[in-house]
């Protein structure tokens, strides 16, 4: 048993350091290619997506911007670099928090055009993750690779290590996506769910414990004494490339796998695929938690209807 | 009537500067009055009983103010969590009394199977009532608005601070 684990850990350490060697490599090697005037604007590495009311901000290659009908308008991406991750918050039209491949977090209050770094404080690592409190739209999280979970009450001005990373298969994971969950914990505030690349985990915002998702809330676990078996759990052990709540409705999540396209209605306990075409990244529309799109293996798809049907939207 | 104010305020002043005293004199930072646990008004001897309870068998890994263990949020080389702080810079105030008793008595692993952490199940080594003493001790050091938010979490939970 022992030897299995080992063997199972000696994989994942081969598999993540040749990740982050590589990362480093292209983004080191694209920095030095070009000209030094044009060094900010494409620095959009992405695959990250977010709604912005109705428009889409989308970071793949480039960071781009579609408002509808017109079409995808190239942004100017963050001068401190490229983006790996993308939140929005739906009381707060037009600002747009990104982690950045180099580390720290930037942040635009007109829809991306502009970018302001907001990374004082923060560890100098690339930023995984990144989502706004479903309750307080200044509160923001970020995921630092190789170090934890931050978290800043000031929209990014200041930030303070909310939380070290989860403890799965024997070692500290990191975070590949983040989500600000409105559903009482029990514990006076809500849950942050999270993608790691064994699976989903939450942990309350009082920062109490990673815990696997269960029914009910935090309580009835603590209560029971047993926890409740998931009836439906995500694939066990994949890679959590993108996760959502919807905004207005929290308990219908969105998970973009290898495997493809996931959805739950009851919070993370009773998951369904959507879709079996691989997923780099998911956003879930403000208001309307039918409206779901997604950047996969064969480019950015839609659904109005929760995943019934999808449609190609059109690149920029 | 601005005499009669006076009056009032000075006699107010005198009293709550007796009533702290009195706590003071009894372990508690602040009027035991404030302090429930459970569902029933916390007393001073309660108090000065969870102070020394607390002192002998949790300030060596929570610390002798409250403050757990340095550097409390980042994992220990054998994945476990260091004892986190009672103060109000901690997460205890967030849980029901009746999930900080549980936690007290059982240990974390005793209430969420298969979570590993060094916190003893001290229901071998406390009374009930040593627990409760030492649980009303922590919650009369935090401030008031830490206090109010427990309270509003533990009548959630049914208990009715």
């Amino acid at each position: 048993m022992k030897d299995i684990n080992m063997t199972t850990m000696a994989k994942y350490s081969t598999r993540l350091s040749r990740r982050a060697f590589l990362g480093a490599m292209a983004a080191g090697a694209g920095l030095i290619g070009l000209p030094f005037s044009l060094r900010a604007a494409p620095a959009a590495a992405g695959p990250a997506i977010a709604f912005d009311g109705d428009a889409l901000i989308r970071a793949r290659d480039t960071l781009s911007r579609s408002d509808g009908a017109g079409g995808w308008i190239e942004l100017s991406a963050p001068e401190a670099g490229g983006i790996i991750s993308l939140a929005t918050h739906p009381a707060r039209p037009g600002r747009i928090v990104a982690g950045l491949t180099g580390g720290g977090v930037a942040l635009s209050e007109d829809g991306g055009h502009r970018w302001e770094a907001r990374s004082q404080g923060l560890p100098d690592a690339p930023v995984t993750a990144v989502t706004v409190a479903a309750a307080e739209s200044d509160t923001i999280y970020a995921a630092i690779r190789g170090d934890g979970l931050w978290k800043s009450e000031d929209a990014g001005r200041s930030w303070a290590l909310a939380m070290d990373r989860p403890w799965l298969a024997d070692a500290e994971r990191d975070l590949t996506a983040l989500a600000s969950v409105d559903l009482a914990t029990g514990m006076g505030g809500i849950w942050i769910y999270a993608g790691t690349e064994l699976g989903l985990t939450r942990v309350p915002d009082c920062f109490c414990r990673w815990q696997e998702v269960q029914p009910g809330d935090a309580m009835d676990a603590l209560a029971s004494g047993q926890p409740a078996p998931s009836q439906a759990p995500l694939p066990e052990g994949e890679t959590i490339n993108g996760l959502v709540s919807a905004a207005s409705l929290p308990t219908r999540l969105y998970a973009a796998l290898p495997s493809g396209i996931w959805e739950s209605q009851d919070a993370g306990v009773v998951w369904s695929q959507i879709s079996g075409t691989g997923a780099l990244a998911v956003a879930v529309h403000p208001t309307n938690a039918d409206r779901v799109v997604a950047i996969t293996g064969e480019g950015l798809v839609e659904s109005r209807d929760g995943g019934a049907n999808w449609t190609a939207l059109a690149r920029a | 009537m601005r005499r009669n104010v006076i009056i009032l305020s000075a006699i107010a002043v005198s009293g709550l500067g007796a009533i702290a005293a009195f706590a003071q004199s009894h372990g508690g930072g602040v009027q035991s009055q404030d302090v429930t646990f459970l569902g029933q008004p916390v007393t001073g001897e309660q108090i000065a009983l969870g102070q020394k309870v607390y002192a002998q068998n949790c300030a060596s890994c929570h610390g002798a103010n409250l403050e757990g263990q340095p550097n409390w949020k980042r994992r220990l080389e054998n994945g476990r969590m260091p004892a986190p702080p009672h103060d109000e810079s901690g997460h205890t105030w967030h849980h029901s009394d009746q999930d900080l008793f549980a936690i007290t008595k059982l240990g974390v692993g005793g209430v969420v199977p298969g979570y590993e952490s060094d916190m003893l199940a001290f229901g071998e080594i406390l009374s009930d009532e040593e627990i409760a003493a030492v649980l009303a001790f922590i919650k009369s050091t935090w401030p008031e608005r830490q206090r109010d938010v427990q309270a509003r979490i533990t009548a959630k939970d049914g208990g009715g601070s």
